[in-house]
């Protein structure tokens, strides 16, 4: 993924970011807690639902199963009984699989604005918002100028190796931070100037309507059940 | 060092949000709103340093910055880790939201355990000492990550520790660069930048 195309927000869904937020890391934390056959079973329905409505998180699956064979085989090694170890490994690679198709699907297409949004709405302190939305601004100054840099390093010195390559890589990053730092340092005056972090962040405090706050209670009994047939 | 969503138990979970929410908030009272501008920088670098490998021989890896972002930020080096590491889970999938806190932790107790014991030395008037001791908390820090990783996967079951001593062997070069590029960064900042130390 290219870091320009981060911005673009590919959501399909009608239900708040707030709602879907909660409802996703409600889910992602009864599956990590989850071992039971039945349990993870029984988890397994709203993914396989949502694979079918948004089939295009199919082709991310692959990927995530290729890094997924690497940690099977790792844990058949090491542990104990090669039986179990690559038991566990499967288990692990049916509840990653579960969560991604939960995020996939409903987080990460909304894009940043809109996980900001719910951020907002879900109380997240300001101070953290703002470092999350200067982060982001900076990780966009930083790399067009960390790949200027690196493209000069290049022509200048195609064949660097060992201590050099290192050496120049330490100075790119110091001198690219010290830089930025500088146009950043003017850009917090201006929004001193002009009252502060007051409004640095406008975005609506919603209320839940009432199809969500329905499909939050639905979801909420969806992830008793599961913990429900965990222990049971 | 990310580790990734389903691995972790119920226990090791909570433990490290709790741990993160603890030092997150101690680190967001210390950050002073004009220090915000530098932390989202060095949180950015953090990002961006993922991104760029670096070969070691056959295979590749690639830089942290935990050093630097601890021995700059202190305990502001929490909220920034939080931060990108957040965003390294949204817009490009590692780790995840639900061990964004076992991560955090991970990644944010090097960092300041570094500024609390190198972060007077480095600031030393002597460039050769200073340089000798951003290298040594550059592969400090990676080497405590690498353990923590160890210790949060040995709380969800005791036999990953086996996989937890691979990890931890796997990081011993990547340490090394770290220290290197840690100990270079630091005296360039000394000598063109003394106030972005201070």
């Amino acid at each position: 993924m290219k870091i320009e195309s981060i911005t673009e927000s590919q959501s399909h869904s009608d239900i708040s970011p707030e709602a879907l937020l909660l409802c996703s890391i409600v889910y992602a934390f009864t599956v990590s807690m989850s071992d039971s056959f039945y349990a993870l079973s029984f988890s397994s329905v709203m993914p396989l639902l949502l694979i079918l409505r948004f089939r295009f998180i199919l082709s991310s699956l692959v990927k995530l199963n290729a890094f997924n064979l690497v940690m099977i085989i790792t844990l058949a090694v090491t542990w104990p009984s090669l039986a179990e170890g690559i038991m566990k490994g499967l288990t692990i690679a049916f509840k990653v699989n579960m969560i991604y198709i939960f995020f996939g699907t409903l987080i990460y297409p909304m894009g940043y604005a809109k996980i900001f949004s719910a951020m907002n709405g879900l109380k997240v302190p300001e101070k953290l918002r703002v470092l999350l939305l200067l982060t982001l601004r900076g990780i966009f100054i930083l790399h067009n100028r960390f790949s200027s840099a690196l493209i000069s390093l290049r022509l200048r010195a195609p064949n660097l190796h060992g201590m050099m390559k290192f050496r120049a890589f330490a100075y790119i990053t110091a001198s690219v931070l010290l830089q930025s730092s500088e146009r950043s340092e003017s850009m917090m005056y201006a929004i001193k100037s002009r009252g502060g972090f007051s409004g640095f962040i406008q975005s609506e405090q919603k209320k839940f309507r009432v199809q969500e706050v329905i499909a939050c209670l639905c979801f909420m009994f969806y992830a008793s059940a599961i913990i429900i047939l965990n222990y049971a | 060092m990310h580790i990734s969503e389903g691995v972790l138990s119920g226990t090791a979970l909570i433990a490290g949000w709790a741990g993160t929410v603890t030092c997150t908030a101690i680190g967001l009272r210390k950050t002073d709103t004009s220090k915000i501008v530098r932390t989202a920088l060095l949180s950015s670098s953090f990002f961006l340093a993922s991104l760029v490998n670096i070969r070691i021989g056959p295979s590749s890896t690639h830089l942290s910055l935990l050093a630097p972002v601890g021995l700059i930020l202190g305990w502001s080096s929490f909220p920034a880790m939080l931060v990108a590491l957040f965003l390294q889970a949204i817009l490009f999938h590692f780790g995840g939201l639900v061990v964004l806190g076992a991560n955090t932790f991970i990644m944010g107790t090097p960092a300041l355990i570094v500024y609390v014991v190198f972060g007077k030395m480095i600031r030393s008037e002597n460039k050769i000492f200073s340089g000798i001791m951003a290298f040594i908390s550059g592969a400090l820090a990676v080497m405590i990550g690498a353990c923590l990783a160890g210790i949060f996967l040995g709380i969800s079951d005791r036999n990953f520790f086996e996989a937890a001593k691979i990890l931890f062997y796997a990081h011993i070069p990547l340490a090394l660069i770290e220290g290197i590029v840690t100990s270079f960064m630091i005296m360039f900042l000394k000598r063109v930048s003394p106030e972005f130390l201070s």
